[in-house]
């Protein structure tokens, strides 16, 4: 096997780690900043190493600033619904989530 | 082989997605599972080798009828606050 | 290289699947819109690998717009459809 195929092959199953963390956050994490997180996680670290992998991969120059272009825009409205979403939380009064053993 | 798993896979939770969409009581819920079917279906589209209607499901299905969707939802529990404070 | 990018959609899609019983219960509406917000990143990734797999990468637009998709939907739920309870117009929002 070359060389770039394997970076490909260790950058794409990071990726899909990162995924798989994700998805389990979501489903385990206690509130919504939690998962908000979690989600964050998928949308930066997840799909830049699945799309840093496909760069490996990529035919020509141009479809490799394309998938660029796809991980930007993905960064920029994640931050954006993220912030959006956790300060009208936030002004709704959902409780972030404390321990059990910091309740006072 | 795993080309027929993830048809298959896709076929299932797209009947499920739908299936819940419809019989769900929560408006709410019915709106972002009708958003999950959406994405689904342009999956279902781009495996179907029809890259251009996958785009039309995804800009018009999924993004504006839910952006819409969502929308009216805001408005009804609005406008249900208002009648009953 | 063409089996493993399918064998990871697979994988992608099992993950997307469990997720969907974030939808199902789900405590606040937020929670499930998340859901559906993790659904647009992660077709984003099936469609880039279904796109380099089958040597589609017209599959590559889909993806984009999979990704402008997620911004309007969670701007427009944040903004318009989960307002605050009990608190009446002007006073939410645009602080």
């Amino acid at each position: 096997m070359a060389i770039p195929e394997l970076l490909s092959s260790i950058f794409l199953v990071m990726g899909a780690a990162f995924f798989m963390a994700g998805t389990i956050g979501l489903l385990r994490f206690p509130d919504v900043y939690t998962r908000l997180h979690a989600l964050a996680k998928v949308d930066n670290l997840g799909l830049g190493l699945i799309i840093l992998g496909l760069l490996f991969q990529a035919p020509g120059l141009t479809v490799a600033l394309k998938i660029i272009l796809i991980w930007l825009l993905a960064l920029a409205a994640s931050s954006a619904v993220s912030f959006l979403i956790a300060r009208r939380a936030l002004n709704r009064g959902v409780a972030p989530w404390k321990a059990k053993e910091q309740k006072i | 082989m795993s080309s027929l798993i993830l048809d298959l896979l896709l076929v299932i939770a797209l009947l499920w997605s739908a299936l819940r969409s419809l019989m769900t009581q929560d408006l709410f819920q019915a709106v972002v599972l009708f958003i999950v079917f959406g994405l689904l279906m342009a999956l279902v589209w781009a495996r179907l080798h029809a890259p251009d209607i996958a785009l039309a499901e995804a800009a018009i299905g999924a993004g504006l009828t839910g952006a819409l969707l969502l929308d009216t939802v805001g408005y009804l529990r609005k406008k249900q606050q208002e009648s009953f404070p | 290289m063409n089996d493993f990018n399918l064998l990871l959609a697979v994988f992608l899609l099992v993950n997307l699947i469990i997720a969907l019983l974030r939808v199902a219960r789900g405590p606040t509406d937020a929670d499930r819109l998340l859901a559906a917000l993790l659904f647009g990143t992660t077709g984003v990734a099936i469609l880039l690998l279904l796109a380099f797999t089958a040597d589609t990468l017209v599959l590559m637009d889909v993806a984009l717009v999979f990704a402008l998709l997620a911004a309007i939907t969670g701007a427009v739920f944040a903004q318009r459809a989960w307002r605050m309870e009990g608190v009446e117009e002007g006073k939410d929002g645009n602080s």
